[in-house]
């Protein structure tokens, strides 16, 4: 395959400007795979889902949909790498498609830029890209330091996954692409209680307390299955389960600690782009992965 | 010449619908794919809303006083001319031509013969085989030469082939010469002038169903395999046991487990909310705690006192779905929100019991694929009769009168026997 | 079912309907597997899906006033387990737009809205963060076409709405 995919990246915002690691391994493993992610500086804010829909809700399709437009212009598919962007795009591709009164609202007021949107451009989350498009083959070919001797526990979140039938994951209850991926990448997938079980980020700005939590039955039920580290996708996942990790230990056991890793940096690391990794670990890493990098060499 | 109809189901609509033409002078063929009739209700023990035993009553002679009473008690299955049973025989092809039906039959072979066996049943005792049951939840054992209920007709023994060891110790010890371990399947075909499906319903495997942990933890039963246990022809004898052996002390019962509901089986299956009562009282009865949890109760005018006695004998109420099962210390921990008092309650029991929707068996066949309604009960029979749970869950009285319906509508439509 | 504050406007119910999940409203039976499911009532059992479900049924306007609503994750569990496929944070979310023009709304929410208004980001972004982007190789983003959202949004009103109201709640802290 000489000639590189393309897809339409739309970046969001909190990936490209506070956690852009996210970006920058996702960037690379792609690269190794043959895709490439092209930006268009019309997409503006996806606009978030878990405030803005219940602030004016009208307001949220519109503005989504203006993005979808904008996707539409070009002949290719297009993915987010954030959940929080899949989730508002893809549930809007899918109203738009599915409620003709809504699609007539929204496109009276795109007309008023020139744009119309028709809900037909696909939609994309990583998974699909990397399981769906790309598949498992292909990616076990790049694999050149398998992660031996690690269990991890995936970690989809909410809205990378529901609701179903605008998502097109494989499973609302029991999703299975990012175990596939671990396995591929050499590692062990590891189950645990209530995979499903929602972060608790989304309450944050209501009621901390009750965040945290519900942060903390996450995590404590991800330990009692023995895991070696977490592996997710959503960058507001990350900022709870990681960055906020000792925050949420009030209702742990003060001793807690387990590595958190965004889904590129898990594959950079299995494709020899070790680097790439470590440069930006201290930085946007609070729970230190070094015990992890060494159990890693350790298993070669 | 005689008209004949070929009845596809030995359950109770269509043995009914069977004797009825029977008496009205049609020849029948009654095609049941098991090893012995009844269909579900041999499963059931005590039925409602008499609480009488379907299988006893169903073949006992002793009860026939000369006079037909127009109920499924009496049936004495095989003692009238012009019916012909055929166990353990399957359909192959319903193919019509000339206005006849052509019904090919496949009969699987028995290896005991129905016209030679005396039942005296010492071919089981010297048989060295044991293999788990598992129509009595793999909680008691079966030899490879077996009766698959003590009660059920035909009362001679069928030989589980694949688990048979071919030593031939029961052909030794048969006196009368009835066991043939080189049988082999018979087909044939029957040529009728109406087919009445009755090919009935089955509980569905709730383990797809999310949440309740059936399969996950032992103690998560439906409501057929807690009727096994209750029977005192079951694999514990009548005692309500723990998978591990211990006795019963609460049972917890959760009611519309996959019916009603977008995720499973869209319709209300009519008859479990009194079978689940049914249970209940029996359960009580025995000094059991029952708590059941429901959305509704529906339970039919000949069955309301079910629900008195529940509620006098002290059975708690829940108004509230569970939304899960958790295993706490291998004990089943129901989650549910009572909805009369908005507390959201978690409590364990001994046993936690599933109503689990009753789906058809038709389905699953090719041959009836374009009579089917989009939950897979025969809807448009398209000049084929069909009577009991086939068109529909329905309860016992209801399938039998609606037997009886179709059995008139048959003898009028071909102009009599 | 009783409250002491009941008001009813079937207006609102109306709106409810019309959206395009909030159709779903009616064909809720009060089952309560969704209240058992939630993962926020398991540790506040006030926040009771099915409650709040059979106030919007009963065209009850005053749950657009709780503070409670906001403390919905939007996890859809219980829409995942719900044998009538209700959209119930869908619907939490019409009632939290309700709620807005008497300041129902968590001062984050608000900053969040107005930022996405004015600069077309949730993030106001500095040049620190410009500068970090560059050194890693990754591209530039540009600036969201702005003008473009005031006048999509223009008939709505959304801009003015969410400059004038004031959170009940004061300023809670954004991550």
């Amino acid at each position: 395959m000489s000639k590189s995919i393309q897809y339409t990246y739309f970046p969001g915002c909190t990936i490209p400007f506070r956690l852009p690691h996210f970006e920058l391994t996702m960037r690379e493993v792609l690269k190794k795979l043959n895709v490439e992610l092209v930006t268009d500086e019309a997409h503006s804010c996806c606009p978030e889902p878990t405030t803005f829909p219940g602030v004016d809700i009208e307001a949220w399709f519109t503005v989504g949909a203006r993005n979808i437009a904008v996707s539409e212009s070009y002949n290719r598919d297009t993915v987010a790498l954030c959940s929080g962007c899949f989730h508002t795009l893809s549930v809007v591709k899918h109203t738009l498609h599915s409620d003709d009164a809504i699609r007539e609202r929204v496109n009276k007021r795109l007309k008023k830029i020139g744009m119309q949107a028709t809900g037909e451009v696909a939609v994309k989350n990583i998974l699909h890209v990397l399981h769906e498009d790309i598949g498992l083959k292909r990616i076990a070919k790049e694999i050149t330091n398998p992660l031996k001797g690690l269990s991890i526990a995936s970690h989809y979140g909410c809205h990378l996954v529901r609701p179903i039938e605008a998502t097109l994951m494989d499973d609302a209850e029991n999703p299975r692409w990012m175990e596939d991926i671990i396995s591929v990448v050499g590692a062990e997938p590891v189950d645990y209680k209530d995979k499903m079980a929602c972060c608790g980020a989304p309450i944050g700005p209501s009621d901390e307390d009750k965040s945290f939590k519900i942060t903390a039955k996450k995590l404590r039920k991800i330990a009692d299955s023995g895991a070696d580290a977490i592996v997710l996708i959503c960058p507001t996942c990350y900022t709870q389960l990681e960055m906020q990790q000792k925050k949420a230990l009030e209702y742990l056991d003060p001793d807690f600690n387990i590595p958190v890793l965004y889904l590129g940096e898990m594959l950079a690391l299995a494709m020899g782009m070790k680097d790439v990794v470590i440069e930006n670990s201290r930085r946007y890493h609070r729970v230190k992965i070094q015990p992890l990098l060494e159990k890693m060499e350790a298993g070669e | 010449m005689t008209k004949t109809v070929v009845v596809i189901g030995a359950g109770l609509a269509g043995i009914q619908v069977s004797q009825q033409l029977t008496d009205l002078g049609l020849k029948v063929h009654l095609v049941e794919r098991e090893a012995t009739v009844g269909g579900l209700s041999s499963h059931l023990g005590k039925v409602f809303p008499t609480d009488d035993c379907a299988l006893c009553l169903d073949v006992c002679e002793d009860l026939y006083d000369g006079k037909h009473r127009r109920c499924q008690y009496r049936t004495l299955l095989g003692k009238q001319k012009g019916l012909a049973v055929h166990i353990q025989t399957e359909v192959k092809s319903i193919k019509k031509e000339s206005g006849k039906y052509s019904v090919s039959l496949k009969t699987g072979p028995r290896f005991v013969s129905e016209e030679r066996c005396v039942v005296c049943l010492e071919c089981i005792k010297v048989c060295d085989v044991e293999v788990p049951d598992s129509a009595n939840l793999g909680r008691s054992s079966r030899k490879a030469i077996y009766r698959p209920f003590p009660q059920g007709v035909p009362l001679v023994p069928v030989i589980d082939i694949e688990s048979c060891t071919k030593c031939g110790k029961c052909m030794d010890v048969c006196g009368v010469d009835a066991i043939d371990l080189g049988g082999k399947a018979k087909s044939r075909t029957v040529k009728a002038d109406a087919v009445v499906v009755a090919t009935g319903v089955e509980e569905r495997d709730p383990g797809p169903l999310p949440g309740y942990a059936y399969g996950e933890c032992d103690d998560v039963l439906t409501q057929r395999e807690l009727a096994r246990l209750l029977d005192p022809t079951g694999p514990t004898s009548g005692s309500v046991l723990t998978a591990s052996g211990k006795t019963v002390k609460s049972v917890t019962m959760v009611l519309c487990a996959g019916s009603r509901d977008l995720n499973a089986a869209r319709y209300c299956s009519q008859a479990c909310c009194t079978y689940s009562l049914k249970h209940a009282v029996m359960l009580r009865e025995l000094g059991i705690d029952v708590t059941i949890c429901y959305m509704d109760l529906r339970v039919p005018l000949h069955s309301k006192q079910y629900l008195s006695l529940a509620r006098d004998l002290g059975v708690s109420f829940i108004r509230g779905k569970p939304d899960h099962v958790t295993v706490q210390d291998g004990a089943p921990f129901v989650s549910v929100e009572d909805t009369e008092s908005k507390k959201l309650l978690e409590f364990g029991s001994d046993l936690v019991v599933l109503a689990s929707p009753l789906i058809p068996l038709a389905a699953k066949e090719t041959q009836f694929r374009n009579m089917l309604d989009q939950y897979g009960f025969i809807t448009s029979p398209k000049g084929i009769y069909a009577c009991g749970t086939s068109t529909g869950p329905t309860d016992i009285p209801t399938s039998v009168t609606e037997a009886n319906s179709v059995a008139l509508q048959v003898y009028i439509d071909l102009g009599g026997a | 079912m009783t409250s002491s504050r009941t008001s009813s406007d079937l207006a609102f119910r109306e709106w409810i309907l019309q959206q395009p999940e909030g159709f779903t409203l009616l064909r809720c039976y009060q089952c309560g597997r969704c209240t058992s499911a939630c993962p926020v009532a398991a540790i506040d059992m006030s926040f009771n899906p099915r409650l709040f479900l059979e106030k919007l049924i009963l065209a009850d306007e005053s749950l657009a006033e709780e503070r409670l609503i906001w403390t919905c994750l939007t996890c859809e569990q219980c829409e995942v387990r719900c044998p009538e496929h209700v959209k119930i944070p869908e619907i939490l979310v019409l009632a939290k737009v309700r709620g807005l023009v008497s300041g129902n709304t968590p001062q984050t929410a608000l900053d969040r809205a107005r930022a996405i208004l004015s600069q077309g980001r949730t993030i106001l972004v500095s040049e620190p963060m410009l500068k970090t982007r560059e050194k890693m190789g990754l591209p530039d983003l540009g600036e969201p076409p702005t003008q473009q959202l005031i006048k999509i949004l223009k008939d709505l009103g959304t801009a003015e709405r969410v400059q004038s109201i004031e959170s009940r709640y004061g300023g809670v802290g954004d991550e």
